[in-house]
């Protein structure tokens, strides 16, 4: 019975975006780092906001309100950039998220993660994998493997195409 | 012409150097022994002296001493004649300002080589 | 010539023998006479040194052992006796009758010799030295040494009171001038001021290196007639052994240290600053100028000796490629952490870390670059594999090809190398089924029947060129443009360029062949080939003529992973170019900004070159800075200009791979971390340079 609930419970990474409350599977969290500086990559999209140096390695960052279409990071005390490790393409990819604060890791159980509402975000919910619930306060939890589809790099390829003459 | 003073007691060694060294297009001059050496070169200078150690009356070190003091050879090459087993005479010579030595039994050859080592050509 | 003093010398020792006996008679009586020892002693001398020089050797070596057992007695060792007169009363009645028979060399004499010597040594006790024998023995021994050359270094620093020995050192320089090669550098900085200086004291020293068959002890004993006084150093710098051990040429700072010069540490202080090694030791009064100069000469010939033994003895060992990657790794890692070290010395302000930071920057470039180098492999060690390639599927396809290799020498890491192999096979491929006619087409159309591929390798500023040249029928536009558009690849409206159209067969599914046969045309091959070369931070360019010939030319760059970078600013961003393919670097003034009205073109040596303003096509919207600067850059098609706010300066660049979200960014080649810990882009001056081109067309 003991291990049943060990299996079904995992920990979650919370943090906020604009004031909403997110969560993502700790398995998917490398590390925080804070947000010190930025190598914007030039001709790239928006949400692609740019590299870092992590410890000898670069790493691209993502802005999420960006992504989400909820404006853009501006740089302050608690703006936390989330490590990840990425599937894509059967590759593991390690990427940045950029969000507002990082708060804490909770515990979840299976069920005590909803099924997307269809109300209460602007955000596209292919990358939502539920809603979660802890001390009263809604968390949206991120299917964090969908939050960029290969689709939209290679679109990002495609224009880059466009652009190569070759 | 180059001129060599060649000092030795022993007449064979003095007149054979001197074949030699006048074959070898030098004018020589001799002395048989420091003494008499010193004696000869009274007033005069000279490119080269070759002297042997062992002699009567003023031996070879001795004589290389008195040049040495004389303005006229402070600088002047002087070789000494001497045997392989006397390491102790070649260094007592050294100290005293000889230049070099020829090592008996010498040869046509042998002389030149050391002669040209300490005056050229 | 020597027969006519032998008569001079015969009656020298008469008259020296007749003394000797009176001499020995006074000596017995007063044995303590140091003037009787030394006058006995004379006589037999003089007898030894004329009697070997006119051949009567039975003589000489008789009297040689009688002169050291007398000079045993004037030094002390051997008493004056009855016994001692007696044996050199028989000794001087033996010479008397060696020199009046016709030879001194019989048996009769030689054993009696023997007995009279036997004799005097049961007498002194010893074993009297035979010098003159051992002698002999030496320098037979040297001559066998086998006469190889070498090179000496004879440092040769006479005793100020060297001409007061009669000496002139000229003479031995000459001396040693004869022996060989000979190169001779003057130290004459201790030669003092007029007012003082002596003409009496030599103040000169001089290092000579002479390359030369003769032994080290024949180079030694030029310098015979010298005493301790003088320093004389003769060491061997060249032989097989040291040449072969060494796989670097000689550094003048290691030179130096050889040479007693300098310590060590002097050195390491000296590498801190960037300026040459030798003017800052002189600068710092630690060796004089000459001592450079000699130590540069020494440069000069020990890299010489080595280019002499260039074939043939490559020692090398096997190392895990593996092994060598993770050394590369580790190298790029301390290179990155090295610049930070610096940024870190720089702001902590202290001298002592900034030079230890300087030392530490200094060691890590000598080790990157060992490090590269050892991970450089000519790519000619796979242009063979081609030739059995050629080989064999011209024979399956009934065709006769040749394949002519060029540059075989030119240097690739090995990892780009390995990942060419493959492109490498497709495209040659591709030109012997599709590129090179049958014979019989071929000689219709009055070409030589057999065709010919060449792989042509060569370097070409930061980059490696590899071209393959097929004399065959040429890509066929027509046939390309229709498979395109049946394919779907461009619009049947399309207006391509040539270059456009031949990039078109570099399209995911794109085959021209009418056939599909079993060596390529199956569709996958083109767009796999351009994929392995952008994996490579490469290009491919094609050119073409029909019935003429096709060549595909590969630009790779040397290595994927550190290069000399020249650092760059635009607003607050940073770039590297790779050093290697800038040429120069200036200020665009506010005049030259105008000076062609509103084209991009300004003057450089003597041309017209154009510019891309880098902030435009990273479409940086901030205004102008009052200064602009050029960086002249050699790209592949021609000289260009590429503005950037400000020039930082040079900066070892590990490339960092930017991951699979950026892999397809083609004017960025990769990422580098600075000494502050930010990142800065890598370019790619030909893609950017095509890129502009492009949308300045759009405009």
């Amino acid at each position: 019975m003991e291990e049943q609930t060990a299996q079904e419970i995992s920990q979650y990474l919370t943090f906020t975006i604009n004031d909403e409350s997110y969560a993502l599977n700790v398995s998917n969290v490398k590390e925080v780092q804070e947000f010190t500086s930025l190598t914007k990559v030039p001709r790239m999209p928006d949400f692609m906001r740019g590299i870092i140096n992590l410890r000898g390695s670069v790493v691209p960052v993502i802005d999420l309100k960006i992504k989400f279409g909820m404006g853009s990071t501006e740089k302050d005390i608690d703006t936390s950039i989330i490590v990840t490790e990425v599937k894509m393409d059967d590759e593991t990819v390690t990427m940045g998220l950029l969000t507002d604060s990082v708060k804490e890791v909770i515990e979840l159980s299976e069920t005590e993660i909803e099924p997307t509402p269809y109300i209460g975000t602007k955000i596209d919910t292919a990358f939502i994998k539920g809603m979660g619930k802890k001390d009263d306060n809604f968390l949206i939890v991120l299917d964090i493997d969908k939050v960029l589809t290969v689709n939209e790099i290679s679109m990002v390829s495609a224009q880059e195409k466009a652009e190569s003459p070759e | 012409m180059k001129t060599i003073l060649i000092v030795d007691d022993s007449r064979t060694v003095r007149e054979s150097l001197k074949f030699f060294l006048t074959e070898g297009g030098y004018q020589v001059i001799e002395g048989c022994d420091g003494q008499d050496a010193l004696k000869v070169i009274e007033g005069k200078t000279c490119d080269l002296v070759i002297t042997d150690v062992n002699m009567p009356n003023m031996d070879g070190l001795t004589l290389i001493g008195e040049l040495r003091q004389k303005k006229e050879f402070k600088f002047t090459p002087i070789l000494v004649l001497t045997t392989e087993s006397q390491q102790n005479i070649m260094d007592k010579g050294k100290e005293l300002g000889a230049t070099g030595w020829i090592v008996k039994p010498f040869d046509n050859d042998k002389v030149m080589a050391v002669i040209k080592k300490v005056i050229g050509e | 010539m020597m027969n006519q003093f032998k008569e001079t010398f015969k009656e020298e020792a008469y008259e020296l023998l007749g003394n000797l006996e009176d001499l020995l008679m006074e000596l017995e009586d007063n044995p303590d006479n140091p003037d009787s020892i030394s006058a006995v002693f004379r006589a037999i001398h003089t007898i030894k040194g004329s009697a070997s020089m006119f051949d009567f050797e039975g003589i000489a070596s008789f009297t040689h052992v009688v002169e050291s057992v007398l000079d045993g007695v004037r030094e002390g060792s051997v008493k004056v006796s009855k016994e001692l007169i007696d044996l050199t009363l028989i000794s001087r009645d033996h010479i008397l009758a060696m020199l009046n028979a016709e030879s001194d060399s019989t048996p009769e004499f030689e054993a009696e010799s023997a007995d009279i010597i036997s004799r005097m040594k049961i007498l002194t006790g010893e074993e009297a030295e035979d010098s003159a024998s051992s002698g002999t023995k030496a320098s037979e021994t040297e001559k066998e040494e086998e006469a190889v050359e070498k090179t000496f270094r004879i440092q040769f620093k006479p005793d100020e009171n060297l001409f007061l020995s009669g000496t002139n050192p000229l003479l031995l320089l000459n001396e040693l001038e004869e022996m060989g090669e000979y190169a001779c550098i003057c130290h004459n900085e201790s030669i003092p001021d007029f007012e003082v200086f002596n003409p009496e004291v030599c103040y000169v020293s001089w290092d000579i290196y002479l390359t030369t068959k003769k032994t080290i002890n024949e180079v030694k004993d030029v310098f015979i007639f010298l005493d301790s006084r003088s320093e004389i150093d003769v060491s061997v710098i060249s032989d097989w052994q040291n040449v072969l051990s060494s796989d670097e040429s000689r550094k003048l700072g290691e030179i130096l240290i050889d040479k007693g010069l300098i310590q060590a540490s002097q050195l390491e202080d000296i590498l801190n600053s960037r300026k040459k090694i030798g003017e800052l030791l002189v600068e710092q009064g630690i060796v004089q100028e000459s001592d450079v100069k000699s130590a540069l000469e020494e440069q000069k010939i020990s890299n010489s000796i080595k280019q002499n033994l260039n074939t043939g003895s490559a020692a090398t060992i096997r190392v895990q490629s593996a092994k060598l990657d993770s050394l590369v790794d580790t190298v790029g890692e301390l290179v990155t952490a090295q610049a930070r070290l610096n940024q870190l010395a720089l702001q902590a302000k202290s001298s002592s870390l900034m030079s230890l930071a300087e030392q530490i920057e200094r060691l890590t470039a000598d080790l990157r670059d060992n490090t590269m180098s050892l991970r450089m492999v000519p790519i000619g060690t796979t242009f063979s594999r081609f030739k059995r390639l050629v080989r064999d599927l011209s024979s399956s396809l009934d065709k006769n090809i040749q394949l002519i290799t060029k540059g075989g020498d030119t240097e690739l890491d090995k990892n780009v190398i390995e990942k060419l192999n493959d492109p490498l096979v497709h495209v040659i491929r591709n030109s012997i089924d599709h590129g090179i006619e049958s014979s019989e087409s071929r000689r219709e159309k009055g070409k030589d029947e057999m065709g010919t591929i060449t792989l042509d390798a060569h370097y070409t500023g930061a980059n490696v060129q590899l071209q393959i040249r097929d004399d065959g029928q040429g890509l066929n536009k027509e046939a390309i443009l229709k498979k395109a558009v049946e394919r779907e690849i461009v619009s049947p409206d399309a207006q391509l360029s040539d270059e456009e159209i031949y990039n078109l067969i570099f399209m995911p599914g794109f085959s021209t062949a009418q056939s599909v046969t079993s060596v390529s045309g199956r569709g996958v091959g083109m767009d796999v080939v351009r994929k392995q070369i952008d994996a490579l931070n490469g290009s491919i360019h094609i050119k073409s003529e029909e019935g003429v010939g096709t060549e595909f030319s590969f630009h790779l760059p040397f290595t994927l992973a550190i290069i000399e970078g020249l650092l760059v600013r635009i607003n607050d961003e940073k770039y590297v170019f790779p050093l290697s393919m800038v040429q120069a670097c200036m200020e665009l003034t506010r005049e030259e900004r105008t000076s062609h009205g509103k084209k991009r073109l300004v003057e450089y040596r003597e041309s017209v070159i154009p510019y891309i303003r880098l902030r435009e096509i990273f479409t940086e919207e901030s205004d102008l800075p009052d200064r602009e600067h050029l960086v002249i850059i050699q790209t592949e098609t021609s000289i260009t200009g590429f503005v950037v706010d400000e020039v930082i300066g040079d900066h070892q660049t590990v490339i960092k791979n930017m991951g699979k979200l950026y892999k397809d960014i083609h004017y960025i080649t990769g990422a580098t971390i600075l000494g502050d810990g930010s990142v800065a882009l890598i370019l790619d001056v030909n893609r950017i340079s095509a890129l502009a081109k492009v949308e300045e067309a759009g405009e």
